[in-house]
């Protein structure tokens, strides 16, 4: 499964306007389009998921993560921020790139950890943070993450 | 807001999916390897209890049982059947054609039934 195959110009965001964590999360979450029910729960996941140890990777990203009933395939989001939002990062820096991974506690295909790694070294291109900044459409982001073999 | 003690239930099973990744090792490490600092995984615990507190008793013993017996004591209801054990469930199931957060358990293998549409 490439990266560049799940995401589209109903899952990613440019210009996200949330200016605190919890913020961000449910924005994340309305880019997945489900109904209220499964997006509070899907919240509330998350955010036990962020208890356990941030999704804060540094470098400016985040990746929130985590399995749950309310969907039945893997869905991601990616969106950007960029004033910075603190995600109590493990290097301090405020997050502007976040990218949603919420998969069923049981798929057939097993993406879920595949897709958490692809994007984890996605995330440690070196010029990475850079080409993402100049991104203006969603089809730059697209083929972005094609160009990057991802 | 109160919750419905299905919605109760399902975040429940997510978070002892949680539990059950968070006590394998193989896959903490894959989640350390990839970056994500797990520094707080005895949080877990305390999000279960939180949750397990506002169970009907019956209700969770039920679960408890359904536990013992399955991996996935629930089973999402998918155009009318099980995904649990694969059986249609009865035609007047009020989950599926009024969508409501009720509790229904499977008549066939006993699963207490959800739906992701
Ligand atoms: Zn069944």
């Amino acid at each position: 499964m490439e990266l560049k195959e799940l995401f589209n110009a109903s899952n990613v965001n440019l210009d996200l306007e949330a200016q605190g964590k919890d913020e961000v999360l449910l924005e994340l979450i309305n880019l997945l389009h489900l109904d209220e029910k499964a997006k509070e729960m899907l919240f509330k996941m998350l955010k036990k998921r962020e208890n356990l140890g941030s999704t804060g990777i540094g470098k400016g990203f985040a990746i929130p993560h985590c399995r749950s009933l309310v969907v039945d395939k893997l869905n991601v989001a990616f969106a950007r921020q960029r004033q910075g939002i603190d995600f109590n990062s493990i290097d301090d820096k405020p997050a502007h790139y976040f990218f949603l991974i919420v998969a069923p506690p049981v798929e057939i295909s097993n993406y879920y950890l595949p897709v958490l790694g692809k994007v984890a070294q996605f995330c440690k291109i070196s010029d990475i943070t850079s080409r993402l900044d100049k991104l203006t459409k969603v089809e730059d982001f697209l083929k972005l993450l094609a160009d990057s073999g991802s | 807001m109160h919750e419905s003690q299905l919605r109760l239930l399902m975040f429940l099973q997510d978070l002892l999916f949680l539990q059950k990744e968070m006590q394998d090792f193989q896959v903490v490490e894959k989640y350390e390897e990839m970056g994500f600092p797990l520094d707080r995984k005895e949080k877990i615990e305390e999000a279960i209890r939180e949750v397990t507190e506002q169970l009907d008793r019956d209700l969770y013993h039920r679960f408890q049982q359904l536990a013992k017996k399955y991996d996935r004591p629930m089973a999402p209801v998918k155009k009318g059947v099980c995904y649990g054990c694969f059986v249609a469930a009865p035609t007047g199931s009020k989950l599926i054609t009024q969508h409501k957060d009720i509790i229904e358990f499977c008549n066939h293998c006993g699963r207490i039934l959800y739906r992701t549409d």
